[in-house]
């Protein structure tokens, strides 16, 4: 037998998440009569058994004394849905603060980043909440809230885009940090994101028989080849900027207060406190851009290990005073 | 009776209702689902279901019927309970959806664009593009929110926060703006213990951000961005200019997202000359070293002095 939830605590949250979404399904349905019953679905949230089920127990519903006139008509016929007689809910509940506040922010992060192609429509969208919601629900928080983004977006980008889209193999011209040397390969590049900052793109990678995550303003040239590839799946957005490879040397640093920001921006490993420095693991693959975060660092951070590192360091300082003299 | 029919035809009669009911006209009115027998238990139903209601937003009006306040009405007042008329346009109702999807799945945000949907023509794509968009892991934390609230509230917000040098110490802030730059938050507003205006990075914030009295207002002009780090020069508006050299590897990028950077004409070996916006610190002797031999400070010449004992002492 399935357990019936019936009057307990789980059951009246889930009548009332069911509440909620009834009370903003409806008026979109008074307003946009006939649409489909897969389009509610995809727009609300909602499968279809359910959607189905709540609006069955809709048309048992309405008003005093609840005769057949004065309940709601809900109307279902080849997969579109018809709703009348239900003036009171012809138009939705307002936007509650917390909503308004989370929209308003990630809308406001968005919109200042730069590449987003929605930002515009986004930017509008916003100042239509910001004069219609009023001080009641979005407080002087507008005028508050700023994202200015320094900077331009990637050049490249556009193309990477569409070549992600059409799944398009793309020959690139890449400035890698981490070797700090600037190659010429084939991608076929899945996913475009944005991260800390900066747009990536998540590609299976040619020349190294890899998948690797390529900062967008770091390719200098994108060439669409005219080959098509088959996606492997590949996803961006929200995973770690840095994979950990079998080659990776553990770095091992101590940061004094004016570095203790690299622990906070790349994925180190362990963290130990040594009487106000911290002692961190890096794990890296090459060693030639740690060599130049220790350089940038000063006296600010001690290379522990390995001992290569501390002589390319050394190397590195040479070569530069050489500019200087 | 499902709990739910119970919940859509109270809601309905309070909204629709010219005037405040009592519960013994709801009681009437709804007996289907008020009822029964025992009147307490009645009451008490009556009660969790108004709770449900006012917890998905639905304002309820408690009106006194008498002086005493002992017998009480109540409505939904409409102008409270309806979405003023907002119109968008596709691209709008889609842009909403991306954002409200950025940097992983926030449920207000998403009920929040779901209520707006009514005002969109029809016909649009179920669900919209998906988000390529990671922003900083829970952005739109507690944190996040409570600043905003106190900001939209104009109360001060007390809280524990350790800085990029690892100090860490309690804050007492009249918060006056947030700020979002590449991929952080920032709330900025007058530090009340060290009387300056400071920026502090949420996710630099340990634990929650605790409401206290009034905030203080901002200072006329006052701009939250200008004390928030915008490029390689440090926090605030760069107040001099500095040239630097880069290698053929990295001129072509190392500048790219700085604004105020003038690119002078291409030296003969190849290297690239940009002017760029300073101030006075360590931050933009930093950011060229990161560069190593691949660029060159020209000047001024207290920056190449700077740099030049940066790279004895690790030499």
């Amino acid at each position: 037998m399935t357990p019936r939830t019936g009057g307990s605590r789980s059951g009246t949250t889930r009548a009332s998440h069911r509440l909620e979404r009834l009370l903003v399904i409806v008026p979109y349905l008074v307003r946009h009569p006939g649409t489909e019953l897969t389009e509610i679905g995809g727009l609300f949230g909602v499968g279809q058994e359910e959607l189905v089920e709540d609006l069955n127990l809709l048309f048992v519903s309405g008003l005093p004394p609840y005769g057949p006139g004065d309940l709601i008509g809900v109307d279902i016929e080849d997969g579109r849905v018809w709703i009348d007689m239900a003036d009171y809910f012809a138009r939705p509940l307002r936007l509650t603060r917390a909503e308004a506040l989370a929209l308003y922010l990630r809308g406001t992060a968005l919109a200042g980043t730069p590449g987003v192609r929605e930002a515009p429509a986004l930017a509008s969208a916003l100042r239509k909440l910001e004069e219609k919601l009023g001080p009641e629900t979005l407080g002087e928080l507008a005028q508050r809230v700023e994202s200015a983004e320094a900077g331009r977006p990637a050049e490249t980008l556009d193309v990477i885009r569409k070549a992600v889209e059409e799944h398009e193999r793309l020959r690139i011209e890449y400035y890698a940090a981490s070797s700090a040397e600037t190659t010429t390969r084939e991608i076929e590049p899945e996913e475009v994101f944005s991260a800390i900052g900066n747009w990536y793109v998540a590609a299976w990678d040619d020349r190294s028989g890899e998948e690797r995550l390529f900062r967008a303003d770091r390719i200098r040239n994108a060439e669409p080849t005219g080959a098509r590839f088959e996606p492997r799946g590949l996803a961006g957005a929200g995973r770690p900027l840095y994979t950990p490879t079998e080659r990776d040397v553990p770095v091992r640093l101590l940061l004094h207060p004016g570095a203790r920001w690299v622990a906070e921006y790349y994925e180190v490993g362990e963290e130990t406190e040594r009487e106000g420095a911290l002692e961190v693991v890096l794990p890296a693959s090459r060693l030639e851009w740690v060599a130049r975060l220790v350089l940038r660092l000063g006296g600010e951070a001690e290379v522990l290990e390995p001992p290569e590192l501390k002589a390319r360091v050394g190397d590195l300082a040479h070569r530069t005073l050489g500019l200087y003299e | 009776m499902h709990p739910l029919e119970r919940l859509v035809d109270l809601v309905a009669l309070l909204l629709d209702s010219r005037r405040p009911l009592t519960f013994e006209q709801i009681r009437d009115k709804m007996s289907d689902a008020y009822g029964q027998e025992d009147l307490h238990s009645a009451k008490r139903m009556f009660e969790r279901d108004k709770d449900i209601i006012r917890d998905v937003g639905v304002p309820i009006d408690v009106v006194a019927q008498d002086v005493w306040e002992v017998e009480q009405a109540y409505v939904i007042p409409k102008d409270k309970y309806y979405l003023p008329e907002i119109e968008f346009e596709p691209e709008e109702i889609s842009a909403l959806f991306v954002a409200a999807r950025t940097g992983g799945e926030d449920a207000p945000a998403e009920q929040a664009v779901r209520k707006l949907l009514y005002g969109a023509d029809g016909g649009l794509l179920a669900g919209a593009s998906s988000a390529p968009f990671a922003t900083e892991a829970g952005t739109t934390d507690a944190r996040l929110t409570a600043a905003a609230e106190a900001i939209a509230a104009r109360r001060s917000v007390r809280f524990a926060y350790r800085t990029a040098r690892g100090a860490g110490s309690e804050r007492h802030v009249d918060p006056w703006g947030l700020v979002f730059r590449a991929g952080h938050w920032y709330l900025v507003g007058l530090d009340r213990e060290r009387g300056e205006i400071r920026a502090f990075r949420l996710s630099r914030v340990a634990g929650a951000l605790r409401e206290e009295d009034e905030a203080g207002p901002a200072p006329e002009g006052f701009r939250a961005g200008e004390h928030v780090q915008a490029g390689p020069w440090g926090p605030g508006e760069p107040e001099e200019r500095a040239t630097v050299a880069f290698s053929p590897d990295v001129g072509w990028w190392a500048t790219g997202g700085i604004q105020g950077a003038v690119v002078e004409p291409t030296r003969s070996d190849g290297w690239v000359q940009v002017s760029l916006p300073a101030a006075p610190g360590d931050a933009l002797a930093s950011w060229i070293l990161s560069f190593g031999p691949d660029a060159e400070a020209v000047e001024p010449e207290s920056l190449r002095k700077e740099i030049v004992r940066r790279l004895e002492a690790v030499r």
